[in-house]
Order: C-alpha cells, then structure tokens, then sequence
C-alpha cells in the first residue's frame, strides 16, 4: 500500500495538460440493470511514445495486465487482438490518429490506447479510453513512476474507466482481508481485488481470526489468541504497529466500526455470557446493547448507523436479528432455516447478506434489511461462508470450502461471475472487505 | 598432600635450625661467611630431610590410601544421595502423573449447536471432580471445542458456551469457581480434521486441562 502513495505522489492527472477532450459526466453503464450486457471493449497494444523507449513486452504487457483487470470485474468483453483491423503501425495513440470505424466494425463500443517510455529509472505512461461510437475521448491520464511501478498505473486507470463508464471508482484500491490456517495457527492476509499482490499481515504463531477493517482502511481490528486467550487487537495496517485493546475473561471479538473510526461493536463474554457492546475506541468505554442469557454475536452496523444486523439464538438456533443502534426494538430477520449467520450489510443499505444452511450446506443468501424473501447466491456441493460486501455494494466476496480445499471467492452481488481470489489447502475463511484505501 | 608437604617441611625446618645453632656457636665467623655458611647448612637440610623419609613416605602412604578410601566414600555417597534424588524425582512425576492422570476428566461432547451436558458427560463430570476436592492446589482449564461448520465467530460463541456449561457443572459439583478457567477455540483446533459426520462429533467437545500448583 506503500507504494501505491508513491504512484499517486507522482501521478499527472493529464487531461487538461495535453488538452484532452471534457470529461464527461454521463454515465454510460447502468450495470445496475437486469437487462445489463457486457460491454465490448478493445485494447490496443501499447506503444513506445519514443523509438526504443522501453523493454520490448511493454507493449503486450500493457494491453494484457489491463485487459484482465478489466475483465475480472465482470463488466467487460475484451476483445481478442486477433480480431483488430486497425495498422497499428499507421495508427496513433490519440483520437486524431485513430480510424474509429476500424473498432466500430469489430464491434467495440469502448477503445483504450496507451504509450509508455523510460528515461533510466523513470517511466511514463499514458492511457487514454474512447468512446468509439461517437468517436471522442473519455478519459486520458499520464502516469509518471519507476517501471516496478506499472502494475500500478494500469489499476489506476482501470479505476478511473470504472469510475468514468459506471459513475463509481472501481475497485482497485481495496483490499481484501481474510484469516488463513496453517497447521495450528492461523494469520491475517490482504489480497488485492484483482487476486494480485498476497501479503501476509501477521505472524503469531497462534490462531488470529475477525479481520475487521475501520472506516478510512487505516486500522484493522482481529482477535488473537497469542496471549492465551482470544483477545481483541488493534492494527495500525501502514505502520504495522499493533495493540492489545480488549481482552477481558472469555471471548473478545470485533464487529464492525463507526464511519467516523470512534466506536467498535465487540462482541465479549465479559459479563459471564456472550453480549454485544458497543466500545468507544479510545477510552475503551462499553455500553452493552444486548441482555439475554443466549449466544449474542456478529453486530454489524447498517451504513446510517441507525440499525445494528446481529446473530443470536435467544429462539433456539442462530438467525439474523436487527436492533436499533441503543440496542432496543429487536426483530428476528431470517427466518427460513436453521443456521443463518454472518450478516455483512451492503453499504447500499437495501440488503444484508449472510450464510445459511440449506440441505446441510452453507450457502451464501441475501435478503432486504426489512425481510421479505431470501435469495440464495450460491449453490453446489461445497461450504459458502462469511460474505463481505465491496465498498461499492456490487460484489460480494466468502470463503468456499469443500473437497479438501478451501478458497476466497469474489462473484457479482447477483451470484453471477464467479473468480477465484486465492485458493489453498487449508482453510481460508473470514474474508472482509476494505474500503477504498488511497 | 598437603599434610604430608608441612611435615617434610617441618623436619627440614627442625633440622637447619638445629644445624645454625651449633655452628653459630663453633665458630665467629664474618657476615660473608656466615652468609657463606647458610647456604651450605640449609643445603643439607633436604640430604637430613632423606633419611627421615622413610617415615614420611609411609605416612604419604597411608595418606594416599587414606584420602582414596575417602575419596571412594564420598563417590559412594553422592552416588547413592543421586540415585535417591533420581528416584524420588521419579517417584514425584510418577506420583504429578498419577495425579494427574486421577484429575484427567475425559472429554465430553455435544450435540450440534448445542451445549447442554448430556447424561453421559454429566455422569463423566460428576465422576472427575471429586478428585479435585483431594487435590485443593490443582486447577483446571476446561476448553470448549466445535466442528467445522459454521461461522468461526459464532463457533467462537458457542464454544465459550460450551466450557462454561461444564464448568459451571462442575462448580456445581464442589469445585471452587477460583480454580476454573475456561477458554474457546470455537472450530479452530479440531482433534479430527475429517469432514464427516464421525470427525464433527469428536470435534464438538469440552476438553479439560489440568494445571499442578505453581511452586
């Protein structure tokens, strides 16, 4: 994440520098739609901006990485290069050096272009994305880093198609977080949502579970066992510095956050019974929420932070309730099923996802904060565990397990497009989503 | 060795002065000369010294024999004090484990999502403790254990349910609260890593751990 500030330190927002046509405001994707298509795009190769400005795969490179970050979102046709009329020889990198009607024939709607080139350490990129249909610029950006920071660049402008086609940022700046096992310990990872860039958080030695993300991506509460006890920590995730924060007798865990980054939801067995508080983060001050002698646990915030989605057995088996934040007027939300867990409310506001279990499986569900009908998402023979929404609420990521192996999976909000983020032997569980971190 | 040093050096001490003396008393002699004469008179000390080693050379003897025969005592004796410590340092572990093994409660199981004691874990509670009324300075961990499925944190919950359900029990049974710690790990440390439903029922567990007194 270091060197993602690095990149943005250096970035020249170009549009207005080399006069690029206007931004435009309309957004062109309404990928919200039932009736939504794939949007056919074509990349051409990159193209040195200088003769011999840089290693000879720059130009497949380019086109590639971005290609398939584009694709991973599952908004996008790339199309095969194979199909291209244009000379790239002849053509250049700019609206007035492009024969539009080349991709209109192949049926590209979206076109993007680039050219890169190195003076020793430094390189300088360029993207631009048109709209080939009407034949003008979209969005141009020139990027200005050292070349290990080109995987960079391409995100960065993957984010900025998402943000110009869809009216939302993409995704590349998040993280995913999750717990992976081996032998008797477990640690915290992050992966970035395009399945790149593992990177493994903590090394205890003993089991670390509940990764949860604050507001600003800045800090990360988890639960560690490595004093004996599962005790709830807090990570400052740049610095690496971490603290003790909750560890009373019994069970310390972490719920969500407050948008401003002041209060915590734990869930503790302090009071000789699992109950949900909620902590202000610097006095460590409690209020508890929650009062009946049954298994209370889970809390997490709706996006107005006036509900609080929980899981509790006070009827017999877990299901997902919903209180008010002072922890009043509780009502049960599921009610289909005997083992409904694992609400994650989409930061739309509208939707809780969660895990139940259907005909001994658990599949992920989703189902309106105000009840009504769940939809299942998932389906087949394996576990689908710990939704967790990204920060745009158009993707959902869990943990799979089944089979001997074990993975953290990322599909639409609609169970559609389903990828792999990372796959392993063991357990790979507790996945949560960070929000844009920049 | 000692001993026998200060005796040979005793004699020839005895010896020169004798010799000293008697010259000292022969003769007026220069300081030169006297000094010449210490010289001589002390040399012969170790020649008078020899003759007299006969008697020494036995008592060296009898030392040596002596200081062996103590020697052999005292490796005798530490032998034996080891083999004692040894032994009774078996003795103390065989007993811990033998104590142990009295407080060992076997693990009991629950039902799934449950962790309300059964008959057969509560007759296996009601058989552990009166054990620990004998052993007053033994505490006791009671871990509580679930199967795979499901949420880690609801197992978390659950888990802690479990270990205090029996713990409670047991308090119930006599056992101070004082002396009882219990601790979750929810689903994160099965005993069977099978995915059926034998390995899930061993896995739903309370395990127990005893701790000696901290000496």
């Amino acid at each position: 994440m270091r060197h993602l500030k690095r990149l943005i330190v250096l970035t020249v927002v170009a549009l207005s520098v080399l006069g690029f046509g206007a931004a435009h405001g309309k957004v062109y994707i309404d990928i919200d739609s039932p009736s939504f298509q794939r949007f056919p795009i074509a990349i051409a190769d990159f193209k040195p901006l200088s003769p011999g400005a840089g290693p000879g795969d720059f130009p497949v490179w380019f086109a590639d990485t971005l290609g398939r970050n584009l694709l991973v979102t599952g908004y996008f046709t790339v199309l095969d290069r194979k199909a291209f009329l244009e000379d790239p020889a002849r053509a250049g990198i700019t609206g007035e050096t492009t024969r539009f009607p080349d991709w209109t024939a192949i049926g590209a709607e979206y076109l993007i272009k680039g050219g890169f080139q190195t003076d020793g350490r430094q390189l300088t990129t360029e993207f631009r994305l048109f709209d080939v249909v009407r034949g003008e610029l979209i969005v141009g950006k020139r990027y200005v880093g050292t070349p290990d920071d080109r995987n960079r660049m391409v995100l960065q402008f993957a984010n900025e198609v998402l943000q110009a086609l869809t009216g939302e940022a993409g995704l590349f700046d998040t993280w995913i977080a999750f717990v992976k096992r081996s032998g008797d310990t477990s640690d915290l990872y992050t992966i970035s949502f395009d399945g790149s860039d593992l990177r493994r958080l903590t090394n205890y030695g003993s089991l670390t579970v509940s990764p949860r993300w604050s507001p600003d991506g800045r800090r990360l509460a988890f639960t560690c066992f490595k004093d004996g006890n599962p005790d709830i920590y807090l990570r400052d995730v740049k610095s690496g510095l971490t603290e003790k924060a909750v560890s009373y007798r019994g069970v310390n865990l972490p719920g969500s956050w407050s948008r401003d980054g002041e209060q915590l939801l734990v869930t503790l067995s302090r009071d000789g019974n699992q109950e949900i508080y909620d902590m202000t983060v610097s006095s460590r001050l409690l209020r508890r929420l929650t009062r009946e002698f049954s298994i209370d646990v889970s809390p997490v915030r709706s996006p107005d932070e006036k509900q609080i989605a929980f899981v509790s057995n006070r009827q017999g088996s877990p299901q997902i309730f919903v209180m008010d934040a002072d922890g009043g007027n509780v009502r049960r939300l599921t009610t289909e099923g005997n083992y409904n867990t694992s609400p994650a409310w989409s930061p739309k506001g509208k939707r809780i996802a969660y895990e139940g279990s259907v005909s001994g499986r658990f599949q992920i569900f989703v189902i309106d904060a105000a009840g009504g009908t769940p939809q299942q998402l998932t389906f087949g023979g394996s576990d689908h565990e710990s939704p967790t929404w990204s920060p745009d609420g158009r993707y959902l990521a869990y943990s799979v397990r089944g089979y001997g192996r074990s993975r953290i999976e990322i599909m639409n909000a609609n169970g559609q497009n389903i990828r792999v983020l990372h796959e392993g032997n063991e357990g790979c569980q507790s996945p949560f989503w960070s929000p844009h971190i920049r | 060795m000692k001993r026998t040093l200060l005796a040979v050096v005793l004699i020839a001490l005895v010896c020169s002065l004798s010799l000293t003396m008697l010259s000292g008393c022969a003769k007026k002699a220069s300081l030169k000369d006297q000094a010449a004469m210490t010289a001589p008179a002390k040399a012969p000390a170790p020649a008078m010294a020899a003759p007299s080693a006969t008697p020494a050379d036995d008592a060296a003897a009898r030392e040596k024999a002596l200081r062996e025969q103590q020697l052999r005592e005292q490796a005798e004796r530490e032998k034996a004090a080891k083999e004692a410590a040894e032994k009774a340092k078996k003795e103390a572990a065989a007993k811990l484990a033998a104590i142990l093994k009295e407080l060992q409660i076997p693990d009991v199981y629950f039902d799934f999502d449950k962790y309300n004691l059964k008959p057969l874990a509560q007759t296996t509670l009601k058989n552990g403790a009166p054990a620990y009324m004998k052993y007053p300075d033994y505490k006791l961990v009671v871990e509580g254990h679930c199967d795979e499925r499901g949420t880690a944190e609801y197992n978390l919950a659950l888990g802690q349910k479990r270990a205090d359900e029996a713990a409670k029990f047991l308090v119930d049974l006599g056992i101070q609260k004082d002396r009882i710690k219990t601790i979750s790990y929810g689903k994160e440390m099965p005993v069977d890593k099978g995915h059926d439903e034998a390995a899930w029922a061993k896995n739903r567990r309370a395990h127990f751990v005893v701790f000696p007194p901290v000496k």
